[in-house]
């Protein structure tokens, strides 16, 4: 399933990231890479997707979350 | 031997407090060679030595193609740093540690600074960090940035480093299909960062305890990143500290007003006592008084939004702010943060300009300031009644009180526009993808310093470009016999009058105009000058700040007499637009350091004033 489909508290793996070089740059450097376990935290219509990975609350926007393939548990 | 020592971090490592520590006001701010990123230079003395810091612009990696990472990396493989300062958070180690992965293929020397060690013991984190110097090769310190203490040590490190540099003995194992396309496609780049990742999980092994896998929102959370009520909270904090930036001003710029009261009489009659020429008399009795009660005001407002700005970001509000208005805002092309700035500016542009600090970069903060301009400050809001209630009703004024408000988002819109192409260019406009950093302790004498730093520097600077402006305007407005007539902006006013009928203004309303772009403050007194005859205009605008003895009835019998519903409507149109002040100007071109930028932005709203204007006065012709 897609990043912006889990719910609040779903625990999950990062299993895929879509998107040119330029974003694979961006959201790898903030420690978004495949195989990568997060909780998501806040995820609300209209806003950027809020999740919790390497003891970080991360920020990402709804277009590029979209581009984000998960494994919930 | 240059002793350069490059600061390299990611956003919110502490780099510029590091930075600002250690070279305390010895800075200078420049541009990196045709980039739009800013260079920050300084130094600082150690035992008997000169030492050069460089803050590199703040990036999350270095592999990216944006023009901080290319700045950055092309800077340390050029060995024109001697040393560089990897800066951690120690409270999200693994994660931070990514720009030392980034940083380990370009082999330099290099020391790291674990930094915000205060908030990983908060945490319970512990961190062995001699085994992780160990493993590194290169020396580790503990470290808080943020706390006056520890900087001998650093310092003591540094010069000790450069003797002796140690460089990285360990290194990302990098996949060969990847290192042959580096950077180039997404696959590559993915395989990269994974393999970087498990370089700093192999590093960290032992040196750390994973942390906790959950993460439960605080309650302040919960109340801020709530997508409606978070909003309101948001906006609620932001004028709070708007409000409490003014009490800390306050006082400052109560004691800036007195000095041309104080100084103005004394200083004329000494000088007219020794037969100064009048001229003279008149540039030291009002001029100069009155530019450095600008400047003291200016710098006051400076150190109060400093405070305020200062303290909402150490603790982390600004990123949530962010998180909430970014996409309201990035339609404009600007950051979440930016939401501050303009709100500030409600009460104040020198307030939103300063306040545009917080953003990332040269572009964003440019493009802010010139939207920030936009927004309508409390002073417009004490002349504009005032006019309006001149020729207008009550509701009729709340209209042209709506209109004005309407055409805020506008010209919002088309600033953005206008000039969002080249200073956020298209390719560098991404969705926002950035950490919430944990609410951390305020620092109070950290933020005091660094507050009382930009207050002392934005006087030194304004001073020069006050005075300059000032003397400007007087060499316009200078009437020998005190009578409007024979000044050279009547001169000239009255000359040109056929054109600025064109934008609906007479030429004592485009005196006001003028006047306007001079200090807001100032239009009630001029318009009193050039209609009722009372008082100079160098007078008016001068002393407007403590001697607002304008007649409104008076002025207002003078007004309706003269101008149209129609000029009015114009008039007040022109002024709201026009360029907010001179020390709005001063403050924007201080803290963009860019003259060609500040001329561009400063041309377009006197020309986007004079076209509304235009078009207002016409429109409004057929019905009035």
């Amino acid at each position: 399933m897609k990043l912006t489909e889990t719910r609040p508290d779903q625990n999950g793996v990062i299993r895929k990231i879509g998107g040119d070089a330029h974003f694979m740059n961006r959201i790898t450097a903030i420690g978004v890479t495949e195989g990568t376990a997060f909780q998501t935290v806040r995820n609300d219509r209209k806003m950027p997707v809020l999740l919790y990975l390497r003891e970080t609350l991360i920020a990402v926007n709804r277009m590029d979350a979209e581009r984000i393939e998960v494994e919930a548990q | 031997m240059m002793n350069r020592i490059a600061l390299l971090g990611q956003p919110n490592s502490g780099k510029s407090t590091v930075f600002n520590a250690l070279t305390g006001s010895r800075q200078h701010v420049g541009n990196w060679p045709g980039k739009t990123v800013e260079k920050i230079d300084g130094y600082y003395t150690y035992k008997g030595t000169r030492f050069t810091v460089t803050d590199l612009p703040g990036s999350y990696g270095l592999s990216g193609n944006s023009d901080e990472e290319v700045i950055t990396t092309e800077f340390i493989k050029s060995g024109q740093a001697d040393l560089v300062c990897i800066l951690v958070d120690a409270s999200q180690l693994e994660r931070s540690m990514y720009m030392a992965a980034e940083f380990a293929a370009l082999d330099k020397p290099a020391v790291l600074l674990l930094n915000m060690m205060d908030v990983a013991k908060a945490q319970n984190k512990e961190i062995d960090h001699e085994l992780l110097q160990k493993r590194l090769g290169i020396p580790v310190l503990p470290f808080t940035a943020a706390d006056g203490k520890g900087y001998d040590g650093l310092r003591a490190l540094f010069a000790a480093e450069l003797e002796h540099p140690h460089k990285l003995t360990s290194v990302p194992e990098l996949p060969e299909a990847a290192a042959a396309s580096s950077g180039t496609s997404s696959d590559a780049v993915q395989a990269e960062s994974e393999a970087k990742y498990r370089w700093i999980g192999e590093i960290l092994d032992g040196v750390t305890r994973s942390g906790q896998k959950h993460h439960e929102l605080s309650r302040r959370d919960r109340i801020l990143l709530s997508p409606v009520l978070g909003k309101f909270a948001c906006f609620g904090t932001i004028l709070l500290g708007f409000l409490a930036a003014m009490v800390i001003c306050f006082p400052l710029m109560g004691a800036g007003s007195m000095i041309p009261q104080l100084l103005n009489k004394p200083i004329a009659s000494l000088l007219t006592s020794w037969n100064v020429h009048p001229w003279l008399v008149s540039i030291f009795s009002i001029i100069l008084p009155n530019t450095l009660y600008f400047c003291i005001a200016m710098s006051g407002f400076v150190f109060g939004v400093n405070l305020v700005f200062g303290y909402l970001e150490e603790i982390g509000f600004l990123a949530r702010a962010a998180y909430q208005f970014d996409g309201l805002l990035s339609g404009l092309g600007l950051q979440g943060k930016a939401i501050c700035p303009i709100l500030m500016g409600f009460g104040c542009t020198i307030g939103g300009t300063c306040g545009t600090r917080v953003m990332d970069n040269w572009g964003q903060r440019m493009l802010t300031m010139a939207v920030v301009w936009a927004v309508p400050c409390a002073s417009i809001w004490t002349i504009i009644p005032v006019i309006s209630s001149m020729f207008f009703t009550p509701l009729q004024t709340l209209f042209i009180i709506i209109g004005i408000l309407l055409y805020v988002v506008v010209l919002m819109t088309v600033v953005s526009k206008v000039f969002g192409r080249r200073l956020v260019p298209e390719s560098s406009r991404s969705g926002m993808i950035m950490e919430l950093p944990p609410y951390h302790k305020p620092h109070w004498k950290h933020i005091f310093k660094e507050a009382l730093l930009k207050a002392w520097d934005i006087f030194k600077r304004a001073l020069r470009t006050v005075t300059l402006i000032s003397l400007l305007f007087w060499v316009f407005s200078y009437s020998g016999t005190g009578n409007v007539a024979d000044s050279l902006l009547y001169k000239v006013g009255t000359s040109i009058e056929p054109v600025t009928r064109v934008f609906g203004l007479g030429w004592r309303t485009f005196m006001g105009f003028i006047t306007s772009a001079f200090a807001k403050e100032a239009v009630l007194g001029v318009l009193n000058a050039a209609f009722v005859g009372e008082g100079t205009v160098l007078d008016a605008t001068f002393r407007s700040a403590f001697n607002v003895a304008a007649d409104n009835a008076v002025l207002s019998q003078a007004m309706t007499d003269v101008v149209s519903k129609a000029e009015a409507l114009a008039f007040m149109c022109a002024c709201t637009f026009n360029i907010p002040c001179v020390m709005a100007l001063s403050t924007t071109y201080r803290e963009s350091h860019s003259l060609k930028w500040t001329a561009r932005i400063a041309a377009f709203y006197v020309c986007g004033a004079l076209i509304l204007a235009c078009i207002v006065y016409h429109i409004a012709a057929l019905f009035f």
